[in-house]
């Protein structure tokens, strides 16, 4: 919810920036408070990409990870014409496109079901959420192996699909639920007192209500799926971005193209993010069934 | 009337059936992992050949692990501690904040969660080339610190949004400075906070493994990323003995978060 | 020597302004009560006095010190807030103790010095207790004990007996009053309670969005009401418009609806003339009621000696209303509505329907200006 909410007041507050820190009535103890954290974010996050996008501009070089104080845009003609690379891109893509369905649907139904479960039952489903949440992925990636290797599953999609579920699927519920919680059973009661049947009545009253939560878990299980590393490395033999870009960046030295793919991700997951906002926001108000 | 009410009753099955079902399937990956951490033999399997603590035994002769575990204890309490004061902080600030500076901080504090680790770590990498902080343990604290401040940040929104400020008010009114009115008023009322806050911190950087993958060098290599690298050669049970811990801790963690708070209310701050 | 001057205060947030133009000097020992409906920026007035918030413009003196900039926590002014803000952390003592903890008083002085308060408010037997648990009445005590403590040159009350309930509040205005003049230190006291402010008050300050209208000691405003807002808000009173029929050194006849002209007597010219617009505040109390009525003798207006005029107007009782001690009945007249009130324990009762007769002397009315100032003549 707040992640939302935050995310959609960014272009408003970008404006404000300026004029607030003409303002007087900040108090001063504030934002030296505020100062740290500001600085962090600046050093760590905002001017580290401004390096990247300046080496995916710079010209490559035999003897260095890129040539320094070169420009060119090599790296980018790389990028945008390897029909390798779009397949990569592609199939990173598909695999979240897939994840981000399933992940919303079963997270749904799963945060509704804490939402109506109380007592010892509901702390059992929220623990069977946050436990597998607060391990790291390389155990959730792994324990699919000895899993699925009987099962005759691995290697393949299927098998990446899973795991990459297991991996998103708590972020999913958890955002999810947390906006359900604030909602009213009442509503729902309500529209199956108008005749809806159970499955439609949630279907008509929560879901456009939890549609914040919907979004939010949508757009984390999306961007983490496409820029999905572990399940389909250690899973399957197809290969998506991320494991492209490692080993662009690892083992070939090629940085100013890793930074180029890079962009070029983050580019397009901009523009799914956006696409999927503007879709499901709309659903928001009211909820057609087809 | 009767066919509705039979309907109902196969759906409130339906229903029933459904979640247990997810609810086996979200714990079992973790419950194959640590069964298969007592395997006697040499190869991980499910279910395991024979019952033994051979691998646990193997753990604590190990440097390579030994070394592994004090990194990522090392990075884990870094982060913890730079989070925590970077979120508090800045948290504390924005309530104090009557300008708009500080609506820009939740999102700026945000939009790293929704950026793939992959480029976040390859990001990083090239920046800490260029700084030339290669190496350094502050490499994986400060990438950490990057996901695990925003959950101190909203931990503590969400807990000074309960505090009664005019407490704050009557501090400095009966002669608190700055810092003594923090120390002797707000932080006692907002300490389960910094504690979960700090928790949480611990073992996001506990666990989080493609940075530290990235970002990692023999030297600093953590738990996750040596356990990749180990699986990726050989599936031998040690991996399931390292992974058992790491559950075991975040369970710990999880259950002192629970004491201090409630887990209704942490789940919430998960999101 | 605490006197306190606050000089040309504002507060100003954005473009709405809170505060406005304040000027007011408060007497060492003097309890001055700040009243006025809520946003009328008495709060922040205090707020200002305390250091919690900062004026855009103006000056404020504590003594002759100038500590308009000084932060909260530097000047020697202590607080009781609404809701208390008792520390829920603590114990009743060491809530009481905080402020001498803070200026560094050790240990045994300032436990002995918190249970000679909590002495002082009757909370002696409570000291280890949680504050949480208390009731609002207890509370109160302590909040006050805490900032007594401090020995502060001035105690500031923001509205700490709003959330008490009606037999408690009063209670405890008593006591704040006697705890007042023992202490014989300097009090101001916010609050939107008419009420609280006449039982408690040395001088009353009247404020009405952002200004300080009207001081003065609690029967003065009373009696001269600057102006119409004021006369209003300090009690329910009848508001009758209407316009100036005939002006002259003697005598001011206003035509109203209530069918006849009032009189009001001049003592010099009048500041008005034919066709200015008035309206009049008839209060219930100088209004006496008569169920006798003889019809014909509304329109005789007899001029007493002193000057004064008598006016009188025969009315319909529309309803009822037992309030307690009192009741009060609405009586239509002419075209108005007029409410009239009497004791409980008068034997003639009233009912919706009767004719009554309602009289008043001239001189008791007030008369304001279309922009609310008062007129007198």
């Amino acid at each position: 919810m707040a992640l939302l909410t935050n995310t959609a007041s960014l272009s408003g507050s970008l404006g404000s920036i300026r004029e607030s820190l003409l303002d007087q009535s900040s108090s001063n103890r504030a934002l030296l408070l505020m100062a740290p954290l500001i600085a962090f974010e600046l050093l760590i996050f905002v001017i580290p990409f401004f390096i990247l996008l300046r080496i995916s501009v710079a010209g490559s070089s035999t003897d260095h990870v890129f040539a320094e104080g070169t420009w060119s845009l090599e790296a980018y003609r790389e990028v945008l014409t390897s029909d390798l690379l779009w397949s990569i891109i592609g199939y990173s893509f598909q695999l979240g496109a897939i994840v981000t369905v399933l992940a919303v649907v079963i997270g749904l139904f799963y945060a509704y079901a804490i939402w109506r479960s109380t007592g010892l039952l509901k702390s059992l489903l929220l623990f069977s959420v946050v436990l597998p949440l607060l391990t790291t992925l390389v155990i959730r990636t792994y324990a699919f192996d000895p899993l699925l290797v009987p099962a005759g599953l691995v290697p393949g999609t299927v098998g990446v699909v899973v795991a990459q579920l297991y991996i998103v699927l708590p972020y999913a519920v958890l955002a999810i639920y947390s906006v359900m919680a604030t909602t009213d059973w009442d509503v729902v009661e309500a529209a199956r007192d108008l005749g809806a049947s159970r499955p439609r009545s949630v279907l008509e009253v929560v879901v456009p209500q939890v549609m914040p939560g919907i979004i939010v878990a949508a757009v984390v299980s999306f961007a983490w799926s496409v820029g999905a590393y572990a399940a389909p490395e250690l899973l399957s033999n197809d290969i998506t971005f991320a494991m492209h870009v490692e080993g662009l960046m690892l083992s070939d030295m090629r940085y100013p193209e890793a930074a180029a793919l890079a962009v070029v991700m983050l580019g397009l997951m901009g523009v799914c993010i956006a696409g999927i906002f503007t879709v499901l926001n709309r659903f928001g108000g009211d909820f057609e069934l087809a | 009337m009767t066919s509705n009410l039979h309907r109902e009753t196969v759906e409130a099955v339906a229903f029933r059936a459904g979640y247990l079902t997810l609810f086996a399937l979200m714990l079992l990956p973790l419950l194959v992992v640590i069964a298969t951490s007592f395997s006697a033999g040499s190869r991980i399997a499910f279910p395991p050949d024979g019952l033994s603590l051979v691998w646990y035994g193997e753990f604590f002769q190990s440097r390579r692990w030994l070394e592994a575990f004090t990194n990522s204890l090392v990075v884990g309490v870094g982060t913890a501690v730079v989070a925590t004061g970077l979120g508090v902080m800045g948290a504390f600030g924005q309530e104090l904040d009557d300008g708009s500076l500080g609506t820009i901080l939740a999102p700026l504090v945000l939009v790293p969660l929704l950026i793939p680790p992959v480029i976040l770590g390859i990001t990083l990498l090239m920046y800490f080339n260029e700084v030339g902080l290669r190496g350094s343990y502050w490499t994986i604290i400060l990438a950490h610190t990057l996901w695990a401040t925003p959950l101190v940040y909203f931990v503590m929104r969400s807990v000074f949004s309960r505090f009664d400020w005019q407490q704050l008010d009557a501090a400095h009114d009966l002669g608190a400075g700055p810092i003594q009115s923090f120390v002797h008023v707000v932080l006692p009322n907002v300490k389960h906070g910094v504690f979960v806050g700090a928790l949480l911190a611990f073992i996001i950087s506990l666990q989080e493994f493609v940075m530290a993958l990235f970002l990692s060098t023999a030297s600093t290599q953590t738990i996750p990323v040596l356990a990749w690298t180990e699986i990726r050669q050989a599936l031998d049970p040690m991996v399931s003995v390292v992974s058992t811990f790491l559950i075991l801790i975040s369970l710990g963690a999880l259950v002192l978060a629970v004491i201090a708070t409630n887990l209704e209310w942490v789940s919430k701050q998960l999101s | 020597m605490s006197e306190i001057t606050l000089q040309g205060l504002e507060k100003r947030y954005g473009e709405t302004t809170a505060v406005e133009e304040v000027s007011i000097d408060i007497d060492d020992g003097e309890l001055l009560c700040l009243l006025g409906p809520s946003g009328s920026g008495k709060s922040t007035t205090l707020r200002m006095l305390a250091g919690l918030e900062t004026p855009t413009e103006g000056e404020i003196r504590i003594g002759n010190t100038d500590v308009t900039d000084q932060p909260a926590y530097e000047r020697n002014t202590s607080t009781v807030f609404q809701d208390w803000a008792l520390f829920p952390h603590k114990t009743v003592l060491e809530n009481v103790a905080f402020g001498l903890k803070m200026r560094g008083v050790s240990t045994d002085e300032r436990h002995e010095r918190a249970r000679a308060m909590l002495e002082r408010v009757q909370m002696a037997s409570h000291e280890e207790d949680d504050p949480t648990n208390l009731s609002g009445g207890q509370k109160q005590r302590v909040a006050l004990a805490r900032s007594l403590a401090v020995n502060p040159d001035v105690l500031l009350l923001d509205e700490p007996l709003s959330n008490l309930d009606k037999r408690l509040r009063e209670d405890m205005q008593i006591e704040l009053r006697e705890i007042h003049e023992d202490l014989e230190e300097t009090f101001v006291h916010v609050t939107h309670d008419q009420d609280e402010a006449f039982t408690l008050a040395d001088r009353i300050g009247i404020m009405n969005e952002g200004e300080l209208i009207q001081v003065g000691e609690p029967d003065e405003v009373y009696e001269n009401p600057k102006n119409r807002f004021i006369e209003g808000f300090l009690g329910d009173t009848n508001f009758i418009d209407g316009e100036v029929a005939r002006a002259s050194e003697d005598a001011v006849h206003v035509e109203t609806g209530l069918g006849s002209e009032i009189v009001l007597p001049a003592e010099r010219e009048p500041a008005v003339t034919e066709g200015t617009e008035l309206t009049l505040s008839l209060r219930p109390e100088t209004l006496s009621i008569d169920g006798s009525t003889t019809s014909g003798s509304e329109h005789e207006r007899p001029m007493m000696a002193d000057g004064s005029a008598m006016n009188a107007v025969v009315g319909t009782v529309e309803n009822v209303l037992y309030r307690g001690s009192t009741v009060r009945c609405s009586v239509s007249v002419g075209g108005e509505s007029v409410f009239v009130e009497r004791s409980a324990g008068n034997t003639e009762t009233l009912t919706a329907g009767d004719e009554i007769r309602i009289e008043w002397n001239g001189a008791d009315v007030l008369a304001f200006h279309a922009d609310g100032e008062r007129v007198t003549f």
